[in-house]
């Protein structure tokens, strides 16, 4: 039966994994299990498997629905094997080859409910109000720890969407504000933080209506038509902009990958950056101050795919430094936090294993703020620091940095 | 056969421990060799007891058993010859309190040799074999093997560092070997034991040697216009009685593979790259860091660089140890090999590589522990292009036979497995190879562990006079 799509594991792709087995102590799965079929490694041997004439079966679709697509094992591997396109494209078979309700539910989630904005306000207002009530903890076992995750939700937040904001001094150009499916309902503190960071660094801050969810969801699901269909509604989107920025890790690391979906995307995708790489220049360049140390711990969550994806580790540290904040490290070889999208509802024993583990780490450096620029991370994160009954704040570290500027004007303002 | 033995462990052991989906089968059909071979079953033990077990149950069906750890052999030595069990140790990873005192710890043999190391860095201790895939093999790996690795050299192999051992024999009982006395009495059997690619027992805890970490070291970049240079410094620095902690080289395809990687400052258009290490204390180090440096420069060396931090020391060691997996940059297959030559003959076993390379057409990269002569030639080819594995079998003959009629040897530290099995008459006579075929015996007389590797078909004088187990000895 072998492959059906066009997004299928190129041969190329599969050939270039030569089992030295390099990768296996990088991937959480692996390290939670001992399994090689729970490693990169094994999972590539398992397309191979298929891409020689095996079906796509029950068994291969487990095997590959156990990888959270943290891509750890693309840092450590010495001859560049693109393991996450090669999993998006065994995915994208998978979701060809087999059907079911399960299956139906998760392309609706991913790749239609998201994409609509309607749709993700109706669901915050329906969150918020199970907020109010406390009922979330009466929520199913699957994605109770989704919701005790969440920030205070506003029933009707407001949108970023429409949005202009002038650059404050010499126009550097003109920045988009990616606005993203939940980052817009869910964290508008961090939208604000962007938006006012960036304006103060020089750029014209727009967010062009007519875009849509970046489709990060989708493609790791294996959606591959709706992918590329959310890949142009928003290259046209942005089309005339300088910058496209993005405040969610996921978000952006596959918007700077929307090349591998869309012909052209390229030209997109060069042009987009994640919020800590603008801001951490601008702070570089003079353009954002440097408050003096007030003697705070923040602990670093990394993203996996802010870290590994973007490569992107020194920039949210040097701005929670100039936020006037002492660094303090989790777990500098750490494995990913177990959110990974849609995988903690998916693999929910996996997934908890890993949040359970990294909110003990958290509560470990003691610090009572951690930050992380990921939605899902954030969420897995509180989710677990919760249940430990510690204590520790959880925010995006643009928005720590633009919260210490403001607290410093008041100060500057009393005296 | 498999079978009712599947639902037996599976009841013994739980569902959770036994694989045996066909695509489960496949991918543990391999390590990080060339050689393939399906299992018919896959365990985890957990324990100790849990592998007493299996090899009960095992022996009962009379199904072989293999053990494995990782899977990043290169001879093939975790891959099966049959359907028969794979024991995969990776479930037993626990590392037992640090002797710190004795400078000892017991060890389960799915622990990962770099995890040890970290382990014991709050004792300023560590684990000193560090083969190139240490981040990733395990120590039962390492003890089935002897592995070596960069560090070797001065402080020894594996065998160096393991004092006692706990083994499940063929017939399921539970054996302590040696002790910690670093000279045991009677028959060294754990010698033997260390080595013996999983054919003699299995391996379930282990007593290793753990070393002080140096209070200082030095790591030397070193790049020259011709191999021979190279090597000429390599003789030139034993010859002045110093014995570096590492002495690795390599040639210029090899660096520049690796350079792309690791971003270490390999001089990629030199002709060979060696890295020197010499450790010990502060004031020691210097002074052989700068005679390896005046040794290098006497030899023509374009570049000696000592590391300035940690983290510039990290890198050439990433690159170092990256060799292998970037080949698959340049070909998608590659076949590293691994022999060893007497150092005093490296530069003309190096020239031999080259001619052999070019008579069969078959690009070699060169990696090599040059301070203990031990070569990795690494050919990198396209295995789907119609002759090639023809090439690759012609040229590694003649590598082996050249570095044999030298004075070197088969393997240097990936061991015999399956891949050099039919090798072994070129270095050892009928009498040789029918005494480990005896020993191997006096431990698994029905052929139980690990059949087909080691020692080839028909060593042992009287093979056929006694039929066989069924599916042993394919």
């Amino acid at each position: 039966m072998s492959w059906v799509t066009p997004h299928a594991p190129r041969p190329d792709e599969l050939s270039s994994c030569i089992q030295c087995g390099l990768c296996l102590p990088s991937c959480p799965t692996f390290r939670l299990t001992g399994l090689e079929t729970a490693s990169p490694r094994g999972r590539l041997t398992a397309m191979s498997a298929v891409a020689a004439g095996r079906p796509v079966d029950g068994r291969f679709e487990e095997i590959m629905g156990a990888c959270l697509q943290c891509r750890a094992c693309e840092v450590v591997c010495p001859s560049f094997v693109p393991f996450g396109r090669a999993m998006e494209g065994a995915r994208a078979e998978i979701a060809a080859q087999t059907s079911g309700i399960d299956r139906r539910l998760r392309r609706l989630v991913t790749a239609r409910l998201l994409r609509s904005r309607t749709a993700v306000r109706l669901g915050t207002l329906a969150a918020s109000i199970a907020q109010s009530l406390q009922l979330t903890r009466l929520a199913p076992r699957r994605i109770r720890g989704n919701l005790t995750g969440l920030r205070p939700l506003k029933a009707r937040p407001p949108s970023i969407v429409g949005r202009i904001r002038a650059a404050e001094g010499e126009k550097r150009g003109v920045a988009a504000l990616v606005a993203g499916c939940v980052m817009d309902a869910w964290f508008g503190d961090v939208h604000t933080a962007t938006v006012e960071l960036l304006a103060a660094a020089g750029w014209e801050v727009v967010s062009p209506r007519g875009q849509t969810c970046c489709g990060a969801l989708a493609a790791h699901d294996g959606w591959a038509d709706d992918t590329r269909k959310m890949a142009s509604v928003n290259m046209a989107a942005f089309r005339d902009v300088d910058l496209v920025v993005v405040n969610s890790a996921g978000c952006g690391a596959h918007m700077k990958e929307y090349d591998h979906w869309v012909d052209g995307g390229e030209d997109l995708a060069a042009r987009v950056a994640d919020v800590n790489e603008v801001v951490a220049e601008a702070i570089t360049d003079g353009r954002l101050p440097r408050l003096s140390a007030d003697g705070g711990l923040v602990a670093v969550q990394d993203p996996c795919h802010l870290r590994h994806v973007q490569r992107i580790t020194d920039q949210p540290r040097a701005i929670l430094a100039a936020a006037g904040l002492t660094v303090v490290e989790i777990d500098p070889s750490g494995l990913c936090c177990g959110a990974a999208g849609i995988y903690s509802v998916l693999e929910p024993e996996m997934s908890r294993r890993l949040g359970s583990s990294k909110a003990g780490q958290v509560e470990a450096t003691g610090a009572p703020l951690v930050a992380s620029a990921n939605p899902g991370c954030e969420i897995q994160l509180r989710s677990y620091l919760s249940e430990l009954g510690h204590a520790a704040r959880v925010a995006h570290p643009v928005e720590i940095y633009w919260e210490a500027l403001q607290r410093a004007d008041r100060q500057a303002a009393v005296r | 056969m498999v079978s009712s033995l599947e639902l037996e462990l599976r009841r013994r052991l739980g569902d959770e421990q036994v694989a045996s989906d066909p695509l489960d089968l496949y991918v543990f059909g391999k390590d990080s060799g060339l050689v393939r071979g399906e299992p018919g079953l896959v365990v985890f033990p957990r324990s100790t007891g849990e592998v007493a077990t299996i090899m009960r149950l095992a022996g009962r069906h009379r199904v072989p058993v293999v053990p494995r750890g990782s899977g990043t052999g290169l001879a093939g030595g975790a891959v099966t010859t049959g359907p028969h069990v794979l024991l995969v140790t990776t479930r037993m990873n626990r590392i037992g309190p640090v002797d710190v005192e004795n400078r000892c710890v017991w060890v389960q043999p799915g622990v990962i040799n770099l995890d040890l190391s970290v382990h014991t860095t709050p004792f300023g201790l560590h684990y000193a074999p560090d083969p190139s895939s240490q981040s990733v093999c395990t120590i039962g790996g390492n003890v089935a093997n002897n592995s070596g690795g960069p560090h070797c050299l001065a402080e020894g192999t594996t065998v160096n560092h393991v004092l006692a051992m706990e083994i499940v024999t063929p017939d399921g009982d539970i054996v302590t070997i040696g002790g910690p006395a670093p000279d045991p009495i009677g028959l060294d059997v754990r010698g033997l034991m260390v080595g013996s690619e999983g054919t003699l027992g299995i391996v379930t805890d282990a007593l290793v040697n753990l070393l002080p970490n140096p209070p200082a070291s030095r790591t030397i970049l070193l790049a020259f216009p011709e191999v021979q240079n190279a090597a000429a410094t390599v003789s030139g620095i034993i010859a002045n009685g110093l014995i570096p902690a590492a002495l690795e080289m390599m040639d210029q395809p090899m660096t520049i593979a690796v350079e792309r990687f690791a971003n270490a400052g390999f001089p990629t258009e030199s002709a060979a790259v060696l890295i020197a290490e010499v450790t010990g204390h502060p004031s020691a180090v210097d002074a052989e860091a700068e005679l390896v440096r005046r040794l290098a420069v006497s030899h023509r060396a374009t570049l000696t660089r000592i590391a300035s931090d940690e983290a510039e020391r990290k890198r050439i060691w990433l690159g170092r140890k990256s060799a292998f997996g970037a080949i698959a940059q340049m070909n998608p297959d590659y076949y590293l090999h691994d022999t060893v030559v007497p150092r005093t003959r490296l530069v003309e076993a190096i020239e031999e590589t080259y001619a052999i390379s070019k008579r069969h057409g078959i690009p070699m990269l060169n990696v090599f522990h040059a301070g203990d002569g031990n070569l990795h030639p690494l050919m990198s080819f396209d295995a789907s292009v119609p002759g090639v594995m023809e090439r690759v079998d012609a040229a590694g003959r003649d590598l082996i036979e050249m570095c044999v009629a030298i004075g070197g040897s088969l393997s240097g530290e990936h061991g015999i497995g399956m891949e050099k099995r039919d090798y072994m008459p070129l270095v050892f006579d009928e009498m040789g190879l029918d005494a480990q075929a005896r020993i191997r015996e006096a431990f698994d007389p029905d052929g139980r562990l690990n059949p087909g590797k080691i020692v080839p078909q028909g060593s042992r004088c009287f093979d056929f006079g006694r039929p066989p187990p069924v599916g042993v000895w394919v």
